[in-house]
């Protein structure tokens, strides 16, 4: 439903998206990652319409986003919860988003009603807590009844109630056939929501994968061992081609199944205190994904501010 | 909207049906709806409005009865070029600032409180919603300087009446001429601040440079060496542009209509250096 091809985005000698394609598809919830200033909200911007690409484009159903003969039945966004002018009251600044596109006055109420900010829509915008904001921003991005859902970092800043809203909301949409485009800068907060990963840093494509083959290619798996005998069995386990390192007086083994590390214990009389299958956490994976591309960012904030010393 | 479709939404929440009453394409219609309904939602539009009106009405007030009290002892130099006219309507000075100030609001406010993102989400086509926002505030910034004007002529006139000095009524063309002439100065000069508010987009500085246009300029112009003072005098659009409100003539200046010209020739050509800058430039 979103066609992103090429997509690029200069602010002079600095490249903030570069040659980024990918594909967001109805029916999932596509996580949009990458570490902050990684170029997320420039490219959600330009799939809105907001900004120009400098090359390149991007479509919502085969069309650029201002080409929509009824854009928020097209398209619904949330960019920034905050964007409220404070004094004015919820109902209207969604009333006045709705008779731009001709929407009726109970589509309003719908929403109001689907956010739970029914009771409080008469009060200024400029009373809400951060949750009632990113609720009414969700509800303005709901108006149209749209397909497609674009959400710049939703979760941010939510308390818990609030994230499991949200994260029930766009399993809902996607449920329902809708294409939802979210994104984060945590793995941890889309981890159990989306179906989808396109990550990026430094405005580069760095994953466009499955969730499950993410979590195949990414996920190691490790068995965590205490043992009074623990010097003597890492050699052993090392025989049988499992790479152990220490950590403290634990043994983190990889390579080697929990079942047959007890079976060696057992036929070599070791005794085991703990002996616990773990997975590396997805964030850590995420993290080394992101790795280059951050590590070189801050490098090159070093050099940039060594010449600006230096001049 | 019929209540059979209210019924039907009701009892499938979540889940809306295709709504054959929404419609196939938005419209220019649909946005002055909008920008109709953000305007009189923005607080600063009723304080804006109400203060050009007391400001307008308050200075007719003093200002007729200060200058009937003192005709009495003019020359008759003096007392052959007095205006009761441009006395009554000299509110019209600050009132142009003030609806200029809201003229810069309608899309200031817009890039202040960052909604200018939703805005155009939700409409893309620029030009539509930046020329939806201008007939809004024409007509609302029209209607204001309307009754600022007539208001302000009755008031300031009933003023120079019982002070004894000469006055004018409205079947006077030079008094229509006057109040329905600084009504359309008015709005012009609420479109002034309202191109100069798209192409700086910052509330406060499109402020000052309304301040510095409409009542710095004009009143330093005389300090300026001789022919830039002339110039100044006669063509700074402003002050041309306030020739409206005058019924003396005075023979070095531009005439009212040609005055008036000026003034929308200035507003026309940022109007469409603030479409042009609306279009290109990023949300």
């Amino acid at each position: 439903m979103i066609e992103v091809r090429g997509l690029t985005k200069r602010y002079g000698e600095v490249t903030a998206v570069d040659s980024l394609s990918f594909g967001v598809l109805p029916g999932e919830v596509t996580g949009f990652l990458g570490p902050n200033g990684a170029g997320k909200s420039t490219t959600m911007r330009m799939i809105l319409g907001l900004d120009a690409p400098t090359a390149g484009t991007a479509t919502i159903g085969g069309r650029a986003a201002a080409a929509h003969s009824v854009p928020l039945k097209a398209v619904g966004s949330l960019l920034d919860a905050g964007a409220l002018l404070p004094s004015r009251s919820a109902y209207h600044h969604l009333l006045a988003l709705a008779a731009g596109n001709g929407l009726p006055r109970r589509r309003v109420h719908a929403v109001l009603d689907e956010v739970g900010l029914g009771s409080v829509a008469r009060r200024p915008a400029g009373t809400y807590s951060l949750g009632m904001k990113q609720r009414l921003g969700i509800a303005a991005a709901l108006l149209g009844d749209p397909p497609v859902l674009v959400l710049d970092e939703p979760l941010n800043g939510l308390d818990p109630e609030g994230i499991v809203w949200i994260r029930g909301l766009m399993r809902r949409m996607a449920a329902e056939g809708r294409a939802v485009m979210v994104s984060s800068h945590l793995m941890g907060e889309v981890e159990l929501t989306v179906d989808h990963l396109v990550v990026i840093g430094r405005g580069r494509l760095i994953a466009d994968t499955s969730m499950a083959a993410f979590i195949e290619a990414n996920s190691l798996r490790e068995v965590v061992l205490r043992s009074p005998q623990a010097p003597e069995f890492a050699g052993r386990l090392e025989a049988e081609g499992a790479a152990v390192h220490r950590d403290g007086d634990a043994l983190v083994v990889t390579g080697l199944a929990a079942p047959a590390i007890g079976a060696l214990a057992a036929a070599r009389g070791v005794e085991l205190h703990e002996l616990a299958p773990r997975r590396t956490s997805l964030e850590e994976a995420f993290m080394r994904l992101t790795h280059d591309s951050t590590e070189y960012a801050a490098e090159k904030e070093t050099a940039t501010a060594t010449d600006k010393e230096a001049a | 909207m019929s209540l059979t479709s209210v019924i039907t939404r009701r009892t499938a929440p979540g889940r809306p049906l295709p709504d054959t009453a929404e419609p196939k394409k938005a419209t220019f219609r649909h946005s002055l709806h909008a920008e109709w309904i953000k305007i009189r939602t923005m607080r600063s539009t009723l304080w804006v409005i109400l203060g050009t009106l007391v400001i307008g009405v308050g200075l007719a007030s003093l200002n007729g009865a200060s200058a009937g009290d003192e005709y009495a002892t003019m020359q008759a130099a003096d007392q052959a070029v007095f205006d009761p006219l441009a006395t009554s309507l000299k509110g019209y000075m600050l009132a142009q600032v003030t609806l200029a100030l809201l003229g810069g609001l309608v899309v200031t406010a817009e890039y202040g409180s960052r909604t200018i993102v939703s805005t155009l989400t939700a409409v893309p086509h620029r030009g539509r919603v930046l020329a939806a926002k201008a007939v809004v505030l024409a007509v609302m910034a029209y209607g204001a300087g309307l009754a600022t004007m007539v208001v302000g002529f009755a008031v300031g006139q009933s003023a120079l009446e019982s002070a004894g000095a000469p006055y004018a009524t409205l079947s006077d063309p030079q008094a229509l001429r006057a109040v329905f002439g600084g009504a359309l100065y008015l709005t012009l000069a609420a479109l002034l601040g309202f191109a100069v508010g798209t192409l700086i987009r910052s509330t406060t500085a499109t402020v000052t440079t309304m301040f510095a246009t409409m009542l710095i300029v004009p009143a330093f112009g005389p300090a300026l060496p001789g022919p830039l003072a002339d110039w100044t005098a006669t063509y700074w659009p402003p002050s041309a542009g306030g020739q409206i409100v005058t019924a003396y003539r005075d023979p070095a200046l531009l005439g009212p209509w040609p005055g008036l010209a000026v003034m929308a020739g200035c507003v026309a050509v940022l109007l469409v250096a603030a479409f042009l800058t609306f279009r290109r430039r990023d949300a």
